[in-house]
């Protein structure tokens, strides 16, 4: 049973549109959320699963306790 | 005092024009004056897509010139009394216009319509500030496509920087058998990515091809895509009127039959 093309389709929209709106390259922004969660966790415990980053035209948001805003 | 309204999309061949011209009769059959400016230099379209195209002696750019009055260049529609056409020019020079003339322009035109709307260029270049320069709020058209939204969401970035206060989503082309096959994304999923306000769907409708091959603008009850726009043009008149789910098929069934009823 292959993947649904929407799902491929879904997950590569979220990583370009995140990458467009940070200027920088699709490959990046896994980096980026990795090093995030580094920084995050050094001073908040936190598990990844916990873990969110949304990245709005304007900002980015944080979620660190598992609740979806 | 009227309503500048720019629509525009990133992406090329999504269904702005198209948009436009039957946004504009919809608006004027309700009793609007209604002006569509065509801002796509050197490929106009507008007049095309609403059969007026034997119709131009002056275009925007003469009137931005001051080689004839803005009266000389609008076209009135023929079968809509209260839509003027202000077509483009077929020049080669993108920097013919520049915002400053295009906001003197708009606001030269605010007295006599009750809508002006604004069919901007793909793209991101001078064509893009140029059709929104004038703008009180945009609309912006998408298909739920990879690429489309892609765009889409550069644009509501740059309408967003460039002042722009109301931004609406349109989202054009929507194939409901593809959506069951996993193959398109829904429009929950599209509100989800884009996150702006959605004003209205349209379905993939051949009579939109049609009409544009006749030059005539879709009716209400010409199907899906006629009866959206139709909706559409509701909404923006303040009528609340929910979003159809056209996935829904029974539900789709008895809305269509409360249409036939209610007229």
């Amino acid at each position: 049973m292959s993947v649904p093309s929407v799902t491929i389709a879904k997950n590569r929209l979220r990583t370009l549109i995140i990458a467009d709106r940070m200027h920088c390259t699709p490959d990046m922004t896994e980096k980026f959320t990795k090093d995030v969660y580094l920084a995050v966790s050094k001073y908040i415990e936190i598990s990844p699963e916990d873990f969110h980053l949304t990245v709005n035209r304007s900002d980015i948001r944080i979620t660190f306790t598992g609740e979806r805003a | 005092m009227s309503e500048v309204i720019v629509i525009t999309s990133g992406k090329g061949g999504v269904g702005k024009t198209t948009t436009t011209a039957n946004l504009g009769a919809g608006l004027s059959q309700a009793d609007k004056k209604v002006v569509v400016v065509d801002t796509d230099l050197g490929l106009r379209n507008l007049d095309v897509v609403m059969g007026m195209e034997n119709r131009i002696v002056y275009n925007l750019v003469d009137v931005i010139d001051g080689n004839c009055r803005l009266k000389q260049a609008l076209i009135r529609d023929n079968r809509f009394p209260s839509l003027y056409l202000l077509p483009s020019a077929q020049t080669k020079d993108k920097t013919a216009v520049s915002p400053e003339q295009m906001r003197k322009l708009v606001d030269d035109m605010r007295e006599d319509f009750d809508y002006i709307l604004i069919d901007c260029p793909a793209g991101i270049e001078q064509g893009f500030h140029n059709a929104i320069a004038g703008a009180d709020r945009a609309i912006v058209v998408t298909t739920p496509e990879v690429s489309a939204i892609r765009d889409a969401d550069r644009i509501i970035g740059l309408l967003e920087v460039e002042g722009i206060r109301k931004t609406d989503l349109i989202i054009n082309r929507l194939r409901i058998d593809m959506i069951k096959h996993g193959d398109m994304m829904t429009v929950d999923d599209v509100t989800e990515i884009l996150a702006v306000h959605l004003l209205g769907v349209i379905p993939d409708d051949e009579q939109v091809v049609i009409a544009t091959n006749q030059g005539e603008p879709l009716n209400a009850s010409d199907g899906l895509a006629g009866n959206a726009y139709q909706n559409i043009c509701k909404r923006l008149l303040g009528e609340e009127i929910p979003i159809r789910d056209y996935c829904k098929s029974e539900s789709f069934l008895s809305k269509m039959s409360l249409f036939f009823k209610r007229n």
